[in-house]
């Protein structure tokens, strides 16, 4: 099968399961108690009688379920996620302004984690019954089990007073007007402390995993062949072995998208992040279900989509998907 | 070559064994006493302390032992830590367990029926597992509370719908490999029907790795809850810990402790899960017993 | 003539959950240039320990080369600097092993591995090792060696990927090529074919082989000199035929019970003389008493062979070998 094919299938079968996010979202609000276009209009939404025959009517609530699913299905198709009445804008509008934030704090926690992990698991690796590697075991295990958002606050506490050296709050100084690389470099500035947050929690599961996989490649017979060469242990560490530990790394960080979007969630609340978990979090304090849905739907597509990098990555890594073998 | 064991006859169940290597390991044994003791904290502790959490017993904000009546010091709005930290542990284990009970049965039903019939059936309940895995799980479950009014029982449900996939596949994993071992051919041949085969046959013998993984689902549904309380999704009507942070952390420059007790108490539940968790997993691989 | 390679008294031992046991105990062994030396006896016996001797490759830990010396070409290469015996592996001494399907790295192209070999060993273009890997694929008899170069392992059947492996081990025009057991995973016809182009190969290069095994049909038809080794020592050696003639080992007696008559019986199972057995297993190392160690499996133990270990000695024998009861017949 070509590439191309292979991710143009992809594609139809992301498509396919946003249809489903859909459809879920759609039964969620028909689900839930209460007349489903006082769901859409949120308790706290300050609603009129106009606006709820308004909304009656936009969503065809009187007509049959198929009818009305049809319809949202149409909606959404066209990008139109509903109107947030909280906010009184539309819902895509709102999650357009929030999604970067959350992709841009998402990612370099993984890419952070992955890369600090993935060191630390193969020098674990290396003495598998060392102190380095007994540490690595301690760590993963603590950085599991410290919830993220504890992680949060008490790294707030340390560097809001004990040390003032990163922002707390917010991803751009209140006051900053500046833009290009000063706009970056202040972002990045505010990245730190919400990204290793959140890095911790995954940097210990990718420690764990490389430490495992390495020490289980380096007992395969292709590296007892690579050091009969006359292969230097470096070589035989970073050319041959790992090489092949990245690729059961590379199903866990593709499997590991969905909770890295709910860390990020809870970090951005604590951090005051401006992304799409702040704006869930507000919702959900206002009631605001359109919005809410929104950003599930939104939310799954980044998941989807990183999904299908991750798949295309293994398939560069591992020649024997490649060219279709075992 | 040198790994042969010396030669024993002496009958030892699987279980038992594994029981015996799990106290060998340390630091497993170390994770089971401080799980013991956390439970017995909080189911317990109110012999001891027994008083209303929701009294004002102290200035707000008191620090721990600034005054020998309140050793863990108030929070904002001067109630004991202790006796909240005695009643918030309830709902928090309560919670951790029966969505953890949940994500097993949902997980292992889903996975043993893939697993075990293959086919349409497999291709039809993978879809849908990956469908689940596609949805970042702590934002489902927020809808899902939010939806459907908190209480114990939705964010039990929520947490236990959202968090099934992983299970699913670890027990479909298993089934695909035991199915083709020579004992289930055998138990096929003397007319065993496909219940009897997946309940009996297959289960039990797939059980370890599922036991492990349901132990660590136990912290994962702790993590969880406290997640979403700290978000103000708990039930309104109990105490946890994870709420005892989300409320006290507009005060948290003043005053650390009532968001770092909870906090601690949570990760070291989880971390005693953890530990439990790691040990049987050593414990039912004997394989790893040398490394 | 100086032997190639040349084991003096060697003794491993491993850490392992029983304490320390000894895997290599008194193993003094000489390749000669050129010969094929076959190291023959059941799992467990040593003769993989041996061949990662020769190779400096003793996992280290559990594994500790305490006494004994090994010589090639003359250079005491037992305590030998990391980067030495780095220079020797792959270069002037080679390996193939017992499992081509999982000793070849699944993620690179078998042209490769196999160039990575030579340009570790030899100072030369990549565009050059290329033209090598050709040539070297077509020496060991693939088919389309230019396009086999570009295939991944997973490609390649079993007897092609023990070819490949063979390439690599002759890349660089090794004076000694050790093989542990390299036919083992392979069909019988296969095995043939293997064994065909090991002696093409060392006829082309001049090349001495140690070949590991189990299977004395394999000795019978590889070797010039072989040696049986037992529980962590060798306990008889000569010449090939020597040793298949007569042997005088109860338990190499054993071991040529068990060789199938290879080609004519396979067809026809009623002409299938009975297989031999040795009762029972080589015993765990950690469980050595002080006798000898095959006493228990051996239908002329007596007192004496459980108190006190025989010695490797060619006293009233042709050949060298550790037996009170050497030659007497079972």
């Amino acid at each position: 099968m070509g590439l191309s094919s292979y991710i143009l299938r992809r594609l139809f079968y992301g498509l396919i399961l946003m249809l489903g996010v859909v459809v879920l979202n759609f039964f969620l609000i028909h689900a839930a108690p209460g007349d489903a276009a006082e769901v859409i209009a949120g308790e706290m939404g300050g609603t009129t009688e106009e606006m709820m025959a308004q909304i009656r009517a936009h969503y065809g609530l009187d007509q049959p379920l198929l009818w009305q699913l049809w319809l949202y299905l149409k909606q959404v198709a066209v990008l139109d996620l509903g109107t947030s009445y909280h906010f009184n804008r539309p819902v895509t509008e709102l999650i357009a302004q929030r999604i970067w934030p959350t992709v841009l704090l998402a990612m370099s926690a993984q890419l952070v984690a992955m890369l600090i992990g993935v060191v630390m698991g193969v020098l674990a690796s290396r003495k598998p019954q060392g102190a380095f590697s007994g540490f690595v075991s301690v760590f993963s295990t603590v950085g599991y089990a410290a919830p993220v958002f504890w992680t949060g606050l008490m790294l707030v506490i340390l560097f809001a007073a004990t040390i003032p050296i990163f922002p707390v709050e917010g991803m751009v100084s209140a006051r900053f007007r500046g833009s290009g690389l000063a706009y970056a470099l202040n972002v990045a500035h505010h990245l730190v402390l919400p990204a290793t947050t959140l890095g911790i929690l995954f940097l210990a599961q990718y420690a764990r995993l490389s430490r495992t996989a390495m020490i289980e490649v380096l007992g395969a017979d292709y590296i007892r062949t690579a050091r009969a060469k006359g292969l230097g242990e470096g070589k035989v560490t970073f050319r041959h072995a790992l090489r092949n530990a990245v690729l059961p790394i590379l199903t866990v960080a593709g499997l590991q998208f969905g909770n890295l979007i709910s860390g990020a969630l809870l970090v951005e609340t604590v951090f005051n992040w401006p992304g799409m978990g702040r704006l869930a979090f507000d919702s959900v304090l206002r009631r605001d279900y359109p919005t809410l849905l929104g950003v599930l739907f939104c939310a799954s597509a980044v998941v989807v989509i990183a999904n299908l990098v991750t798949d295309l990555s293994y398939r560069f890594a591992d020649p024997r998907i490649r060219t279709g073998g075992r | 070559m040198t790994d042969t064991p010396a030669p024993r006859i002496e009958a030892v169940s699987p279980l038992r064994e594994a029981w015996q290597q799990f106290l060998r390991n340390k630091p497993a044994v170390a994770g089971l006493v401080l799980l013991v003791a956390i439970v017995a904290f909080v189911l317990y502790g109110r012999y001891f302390v027994d008083a209303d959490p929701y009294r004002i017993v102290w200035a707000p904000l008191s620090a721990p032992g600034a005054n020998e009546a309140v050793p863990l010091g108030t929070d904002f709005l001067g109630r004991d830590m202790l006796v909240l930290l005695l009643k918030g542990g309830a709902p928090t284990i309560a919670v951790g367990l029966s969505a953890a009970l949940l994500t097993v049965i949902i997980g292992i039903s889903v996975g043993a029926l893939a697993g075990y019939f293959g086919g349409w059936i497999d291709d039809l309940l993978m879809r849908f597992t990956e469908f689940f895995q596609v949805l970042p799980a702590l934002l489902f479950a927020m809808v899902l509370v939010t939806l459907f009014a908190p209480s114990l029982v939705t964010i039990s449900f929520a947490i236990g719908i959202v968090s099934w996939p992983a299970t699913a596949r670890l027990t479909r994993a298993e089934f695909l490999r035991i199915r083709e071992l020579e004992y289930v051919t055998a138990a096929r041949s003397i007319g065993a029907g496909n219940q009897r085969i997946i309940w009996k046959v297959i289960l039990p013998n797939a059980l370890p790795p599922l036991i492990v993984s349901a132990a660590l689902t136990v912290g994962v549904a702790i993590l969880f809850e406290a997640g979403l309380s700290f978000l103000g999704l708990g039930d309104p009507n109990t105490i946890s810990w994870g709420l005892m942070i989300g409320q006290n952390r507009s005060f948290l420059l003043e005053a650390w402790w009532p968001v770092a007790i909870p906090g601690m108490a949570i990760f070291l539940t989880v971390f005693a899960v953890s530990l439990v968790g790691d040990g049987l997993n050593d414990a039912f691989n004997p394989k790893l017993r040398s490394r | 003539m100086n032997p190639l390679m040349s084991l003096q008294d060697l003794r491993v031992e491993f850490d392992t959950r029983h304490g320390r046991v000894t895997a290599l105990s008194g193993v003094s062994l000489d390749v000669m240039p050129g010969e094929t030396l076959g190291i023959v006896g059941e799992s467990g016996c040593g003769k993989s320990i041996t061949a990662l001797a020769m190779m400096g490759l003793i996992p280290n830990p559990p594994g500790h080369l305490t006494e004994g010396t090994i010589t090639f070409d003359g250079e005491d290469i037992t305590r030998a600097p990391a980067r030495r015996m780095r220079q020797l592996r792959g270069g002037e001494i080679a390996m193939i092993f017992q499992e081509p399907m999982t000793s070849l790295n699944p993620v690179f192209t078998v042209g490769d591995q196999i160039a990575e070999s030579i340009l570790l060993h030899q100072d030369i273009s990549r565009a050059e090792a290329d033209k090598q890997v050709v040539e070297l694929l077509e020496t060991v008899g693939i088919p389309e060696p230019a396009a086999r170069a570009r295939t991944y392992p997973h490609q390649l059947s079993g007897g092609m990927r023990q070819r490949v492996m063979i390439a690599m081990a002759i890349s660089c025009r090794p004076k000694l090529l050790i093989a542990d057991e390299p036919t083992t995973a392979l069909d019988v016809t296969v095995q043939a074919q293997i064994f065909d182009l090991m002696r093409d190969i060392q006829q082309k290069f001049g090349v001495a082989i140690v070949l590991i095994t189990h299977d004395m049909g394999a000795i019978a038809e590889m070797t010039d000199r072989v040696a049986v080794m037992y529980a962590g020592r060798v306990i008889e050696q000569g010449l090939s035929d020597q040793i298949l003639d007569d042997p005088l080992h109860p338990y190499t007696r054993g071991l040529i019970g068990c060789i199938p008559v290879l080609g004519r019986a396979a067809a026809s199972a009623d002409r299938l003389p009975p297989l031999a057995e040795i009762p029972g297993v080589v015993p765990p190392l950690h469980l050595l008493g002080k006798g000898c160690a095959f006493a228990d499996r051996c239908a002329l133990a007596d007192d004496r062979c459980r108190a006190d270990r025989p010695l490797l000695s060619a006293a009233g024998h042709g050949h060298p070998v550790a037996c009170h009861h050497a030659g007497v017949p079972a």
